[in-house]
């Protein structure tokens, strides 16, 4: 494996970056290439000339992904991201389960909001939505939801892993058994490409939802994971691209960005291994110096690369803008689209207090991250933690 | 200036995505302060429609919090967005409304400076590590020369002056807080904004009640209540008590009023009195209003006053100010009585009673 640090596009700036379950930086080996991707500038669907070699990165993209995924390249769908392939198939399975007696919808309590909102749409169209809650372990009640599933299941809408305690969740066994009652089983496996390798015949899911931008690529490319055979029907009607299941002139440079990740599938597993040690050592260094500390769903099988942490006794916000100010890039939940914080309805469904979902540091690590990120992040947060406790002790 | 040894001085500048605190940040910028910018998210926009509403909701539309983001990415300093709707909801909006139910016409700015900008803000710069509060306020802090006591005074420009809504502040606090556009004037400070290329250089000035759209005060009371507790009554002659008429709600009226009564008679009638225990709203003619005394409680003093002192009082924002001598004055007493030289018309249960002495601000309190 190559030296960790060249991995990354260099950029100019200084600051240590800690919310890589937000977005990630771009590799430098897609960042070089992004010159010659956009000199063919043609439209893949063209016949002349112009138009081949464009079709020709996608065509590439396409074949390594789905290697990378262990799917047939025709299964994948090129989207402009995660909401939209969770927006495709949670709508589009809809008239189709309808038509053979299925309406209820079951989804897991700590989905991204592009699964959750969704769900609120389908709800006016008169589907009935049903949550399957997670305890504050980060567990599935695998009980509840067996309850739950019945031959009028359409559809499971689960994800691989949280966003933002990084707990990872059993969806080969829940995919079974949405399956054995005939219903269809979709994961928003969004955070998961570069924390873990993803093996879609294993899972045996019939949809999954990616993005390129969790993974060193591009903006505005994501993946729609669609078994051969599974019902769908396409959320942008247009032009025959994709297969007549996603319209639209394919965004080629993204495409290929994402596609030239796929050269680093092999190294998930060992880059993983190693940003596991520093998510370790990052939490062992702060249990150690601060007291009134305690990490989310540590017991739970969880993502290599993230943190939650709760900081009794200060606010989440003002800690966030404090180590902004001080150089370094953290989350203290979701981000929300008006920039403002509200406490996580994430870490609300797991059964927090609100003054404790406040009280929560989301640190999100990457393959670029080093050791001497993390003892300057140690040094810098202390004072911070300690400096926030006393004056929250001093107000009362 | 800074001297160069020294750290720089931060400072919390308060942003509200308006020309004033906008050129409030980048007057900090150019004195040399670390100048960090924070925008108070107060009031769920999506919940009405008065994002959509020409010269409405300035101080509580995402278009505002946006336009604070992009002076402060122009002036390249950290800004932050607080969401503060909850604590908004209970000191301000809540107070609003039961004012109104209660029969007085609150001024809903004064609660959002004591409890959200002069408490929630003032910790917020202790958490972030500043030395100063900033605030677009046209107001100013001067030192006096022989105490060496820090008082607010009036703005440069008269016309713009906020000292009214400023009366809750702590004294010990003013040595932590700074008005940088205190002594500009509107049009200067219009005049820097569109030299450095602000965004929000022509923008309009909020007028009346950030959170207030179309349907106007009562109509907003009457959506944040339940309709049972609509205090309807009767409209009566003052001082005969004969019933002109029935009316929909005290949260309809203010004292002076004298458009939309509702009744006609035959000489001009005013609101008089708003009786809120029995829903009777007194009409009578114009001499009824007038009236020399006033009690004033829960007061806040910024500066000594002696009991014989003329003060200059102002009974609502925009009033000149008239002389008047508190009647009694016991130090500890925090409710007092004022005697005004003149006759003043419409002294309002809700609004404030601000003191001066000359363009001092001593204190102030609310008009029972």
């Amino acid at each position: 494996m190559s030296d960790i640090k060249p991995f990354l596009y260099e950029s100019h700036s200084s600051r240590v970056y800690l919310d890589h379950n937000a977005t990630t930086p771009l590799a430098k080996s897609v960042a070089e290439k992004v010159p010659d991707w956009l000199s063919q500038w043609g439209n893949p669907s063209s016949i002349h000339m112009d138009g081949r070699g464009p079709k020709q990165l996608v065509r590439e993209a396409r074949l390594k992904l789905s290697k990378m995924l262990n799917a047939h390249p025709l299964e994948l769908i090129f989207t402009s991201g995660g909401s939209e392939s969770n927006n495709t198939v949670i709508k589009g399975v809809f008239e189709h389960m309808k038509s053979v007696g299925r309406d209820e919808y079951l989804v897991g309590a700590l989905e991204h909001p592009s699964v959750i909102k969704t769900y609120e749409r389908l709800k006016t169209w008169g589907a009935k939505v049903i949550t399957i809650p997670v305890n504050s372990s980060g567990t599935v009640d695998l009980e509840t939801y067996e309850k739950h599933l019945s031959e009028k299941t359409a559809l499971v809408s689960f994800m691989y892993a949280n966003n933002e305690t990084g707990s990872i969740f059993p969806i080969a066994e829940m995919c079974e058994m949405a399956h054995s009652q005939g219903a269809l089983f979709h994961c928003d496996a969004v955070q998961a490409l570069g924390k873990v390798s993803v093996d879609l015949k294993a899972l045996n899911v019939d949809f999954a939802s990616f993005s390129g931008h969790k993974f060193y690529a591009l903006k505005g490319i994501g993946i729609l994971f669609a078994k051969k055979g599974t019902p769908q029907v396409s959320l942008i009607d247009g032009g025959a691209q994709e297969r007549r299941r996603r319209a639209g002139t394919e965004n080629s440079l993204a495409i290929a960005s994402l596609g030239a990740m796929a050269d680093f599938a092999e190294q998930v597993t060992e880059r993983s291994d190693k940003v596991r040690q520093l998510r370790d050592n990052l939490e062992e260094q702060i249990c150690d110096k601060l007291s009134g500390v305690s990490v989310l769903c540590k017991e739970s099988p969880r993502l290599s690369n993230t943190s939650n942490i709760l900081l009794e006794g200060c606010d989440g916000e003002s800690l966030l803008m404090n180590l902004d100010m001080n150089g370094f890039s953290v989350s203290t939940g979701a981000a929300c689209s008006s920039g403002s914080m509200d406490p996580s309805p994430v870490l609300l469904a797991l059964g927090l207090s609100r003054e404790q979902a406040q009280s929560s540091l989301r640190l999100g690590l990457g393959w670029g991250t080093t050791q001497q990120d993390i003892n300057n992040f140690v040094e810098t947060l202390i004072p911070i933690v300690h400096r926030l406790r006393e004056l929250k002790q001093k107000s009362g | 200036m800074m001297q160069k040894s020294e750290r720089k001085k931060r400072v919390l500048v308060a942003m509200s995505g308006g020309v004033d605190s906008s050129v409030a940040a980048s007057l900090l910028v150019e004195q040399g302060y670390d100048v960090v910018g924070i925008t108070m998210q107060v009031w769920d926009y999506t919940q009405n429609e008065c994002k959509l509403e020409e010269g409405h909701g300035t101080c509580c539309s995402s278009i505002d919090v946006d336009d604070a983001r992009s002076v402060a990415d122009l002036l390249g300093i950290p800004f932050y967005v607080m969401n503060c709707e909850a604590k908004f909801k209970t000191h301000v909006i809540d107070d609003f409304v039961n004012g109104y139910l209660e029969g007085r016409t609150p001024i809903p700015c004064v609660n959002c400076n004591t409890f959200l900008k002069f408490d929630h803000l003032f910790d917020k710069m202790k958490e972030l590590g500043c030395d100063y509060l900033a605030t677009g306020h046209y107001a100013q802090i001067q030192k006096s020369p022989k105490t060496g006591n820090l008082s607010i005074v009036t703005s440069e420009d008269d016309w713009k002056d906020q000292t009214y809504f400023l009366f809750t502040l702590k004294p010990e606090l003013l040595n932590h807080i700074m008005f940088p556009v205190g002594d500009w004037t509107k049009p200067e400070l219009r005049e820097y904004a569109e030299k450095k290329g602000l965004v929000v250089a022509r923008k309009k000035d909020s007028t009346g009640i950030c959170f207030i759209g179309k349907s106007g005060y009562a109509g907003f009371v009457e959506e944040h209540i339940d309709k049972k507790d609509i205090i309807k009554g009767s409209l009566k002659l003052y001082p005969t008590g004969d019933v002109l008429g029935e009316h929909n709600g005290i949260h309809h009226f203010t004292y002076g009023q004298r458009k939309g009564l509702g009744v006609s008679y035959s000489e001009p009638l005013y609101v008089v009195k708003i009786d809120s225990k029995t829903g009777d709203v007194w009409l009578g003619p114009e001499q009824h209003l007038y009236s020399n005394t006033m009690k004033v409680s829960k007061i806040n003093w910024l500066d000594e006053v002696s009991k014989d002192e003329p003060l200059r009082v102002k009974i609502r924002y925009a009033h000149a100010g008239s002389e008047a001598k508190l009647v009694s004055h016991d130090p500890s007493n925090l409710a007092v009585e004022l005697e005004f030289k003149e006759p003043q018309r419409a002294i309002t249960p809700g609004q404030a009673a601000v003191f001066y002495r000359g363009g001092q601000l001593l204190g102030g309190g609310w008009i029972e």
